[in-house]
């Protein structure tokens, strides 16, 4: 195995088994269906677990213990929303919000389904309505592949919406930020099937993102925006599935070397010395909230740049029209 | 705490310098940039020093607009080259940035010596895209038109590297680094169109264009930019 197989495998294996051990911490909790409940406290992350697992398991052989432990995490998951059942309860109370079918639509990739509840969401997307719902592109991307996902509508080849998106635009890569970052990380995420479908990104967004990933992801890692960079990683090995290029070593040992003690990687670097003195508290609220994502977001770049790439060689040679300029980070 | 004054006083003068040739380069005639020979003592030992360290752009207005140079510049331009030969332990950079001088010293003025052989390029040999930007970015008065060196050889090789070079600059908020890598930008075939170049130089001067050596490497890729077109 080479060392950078070994980080992937490394960074894999400790951030996964953190979220197993962390697992509470993704739990719905009593306000799950309260009016006034905080979603990016209990739907989102909920979401995110099932979205990265069922990439997980797609990508790893059954006999992998990553895929036995991020299956066993879809179960858990499947189990908090009482096996579909509360997707349906929530659609009751808010019929037109998304969240509830984008959260599904990640179950639902990974088989777990629960058929009135994608009937009621039917019903519900046939409205004009819903499809006026405004919510910047990006966002908006999202819905109509969870829309796909659960059989509402079929999404074709090229994704309504694309070119409105900020990486869609193909913009100046020097105006790159945080913001711009976050958009162009879930714009690749969504046009891929969250990593499972490489081949949907377009050529034109392949090239751009081979021309520009570099500098941003170097620049991330340097700031300590590890939440980000691993957003990038995985849009990196989503890339690479077409164009056949090796994952950034040196960003990988970055990586590597910013995880806490138990794989779990940090948001960024800011508050860490706080939340590292504060007794006891490692394993608290606020310790889960400033790793949890970061660190799905790790085991989701390293299995997707672990995994054995889609295309053949012949599609490889596109990724080095330059030559082979450059380390890629 | 005289050594920190007198290098003080060195950055103003290369500073004074460089916006002698901005505005040289802004007006498009031929002002007289670099300060005239014959003052004696510490001021002058900085003018020459300055001319030094701003290299072969001390001469660049006249260099691009064709016009011949004035005698007296010429002369402290030479001074400066005779006087700061590179040491034999010299970084690459000091190295090619003396070559540039003697270079551009021979151009304007043919009876000068020949320029000495050119230095090698060995320690950009797989260079990172970052290394590579960073000393181009250093290297920037080699960047001139119908230049034909192997430092610009090489950076022919990777236009890609440098217009990530300048991306990773402009996020780091390093003006002079991002100046002096769209300069090179402006020459190399082969950068992607989507690096929005003319955007990013206005932008950089934007920014860090009150800092001459900034302001410098914008204008001469303006200048150089309009030769291409026309």
């Amino acid at each position: 195995m080479t060392a950078l197989a070994e980080d992937l495998r490394t960074v894999a294996d400790g951030a996964l088994a953190w979220v197993d051990a962390h697992r509470a911490g993704f739990a719905l909790g009593e306000d799950a269906l309260a009016v006034d409940g905080e979603v990016d406290l209990s739907w989102k992350p909920l979401g995110e677990l099932a979205q990265v697992c069922a990439t997980v398991t797609r990508l790893t052989e059954p006999a992998d213990p990553l895929h036995a432990r991020a299956r066993g995490l879809l179960d858990f998951a499947w189990q908090e929303t009482h096996e579909g059942e509360l997707f349906l309860r929530l659609q009751r109370l808010e019929p037109f919000a998304t969240y509830p079918l984008e959260v599904y639509a990640a179950l639902a990739s990974a088989g777990l389904r629960h058929p009135a509840f994608e009937q009621a969401a039917a019903v519900v997307a046939r409205t004009r309505g819903w499809r006026l719902t405004e919510q910047d592109p990006t966002r908006r991307l999202g819905v109509l592949r969870a829309e796909e996902r659960c059989g509402v509508h079929s999404l074709g080849q090229a994704p309504p919406g694309l070119e409105q998106t900020w990486l869609g635009g193909l913009p100046e890569p020097w105006t790159f930020g945080r913001d711009a970052g976050y958009a162009l990380t879930h714009v690749v995420f969504h046009c891929s099937d969250w990593g499972c479908d490489a081949a949907a990104v377009p050529p034109v967004l392949v090239a751009y993102l081979t021309d520009w990933l570099p500098p941003w992801l170097d620049t991330c890692l340097e700031a300590g925006m590890w939440d980000l960079g691993g957003e990038l990683l995985a849009v990196a090995a989503v890339v690479a599935r077409t164009t056949g290029e090796d994952p950034p070593a040196d960003a990988w040992q970055r990586l590597v070397a910013a995880r806490g003690p138990a794989g779990e990687v940090p948001l960024d670097d800011r508050d860490l010395g706080d939340l590292a003195a504060g007794p006891g508290d490692a394993d608290g609220e606020r310790y889960f909230l400033h790793h949890y994502h970061s660190t799905l977001m790790a085991a989701f770049a390293a299995v997707l740049a672990g995994a054995r790439p889609d295309s053949p060689p012949a599609r490889a040679a596109a990724g080095h029209r330059y030559g082979g300029q450059g380390a890629p980070a | 705490m005289e050594q920190s004054g007198t290098s003080t006083r060195l950055q103003a003068a290369v500073q004074d310098l460089a916006s002698g040739v901005v505005s040289a380069l802004r007006g498009g005639d031929h002002a007289h940039v670099v300060p005239p020979a014959g003052t004696d003592g510490e001021a002058g030992d900085l003018a020459l020093a300055a001319v030094r360290v701003l290299g072969a752009d001390a001469l660049l207005p006249g260099l691009l607009s064709h016009t011949p140079p004035d005698p007296a510049e010429l002369a402290v331009f030479r001074k400066a080259v005779e006087a700061y030969p590179p040491r034999p332990d010299a970084a690459p950079t000091v190295r090619w940035s003396h070559w540039a001088m003697a270079r551009t010293l021979r151009r304007a003025d043919p009876s000068s010596a020949e320029p000495p052989a050119e230095p090698d390029t060995a320690w950009l040999d797989g260079a990172t895209w970052q290394v590579l930007t960073h000393q181009l970015a250093v290297l920037a008065p080699l960047a001139l038109p119908g230049e034909d060196c192997a430092v610009h050889r090489l950076a022919q090789h990777r236009p890609v590297d440098v217009a990530r070079g300048f991306v990773r600059a402009v996020r780091r908020r390093d003006w002079r680094q991002a100046a002096g890598a769209g300069r090179w930008l402006t020459l190399l075939p082969g950068v992607p169109d989507t690096v929005g170049l003319e955007s990013g130089l206005d932008f950089v001067e934007l920014m860090g264009g009150q800092d001459p050596l900034v302001a410098l490497q914008v204008q001469a890729a303006r200048r150089m930019r309009m030769g291409a077109r026309g």
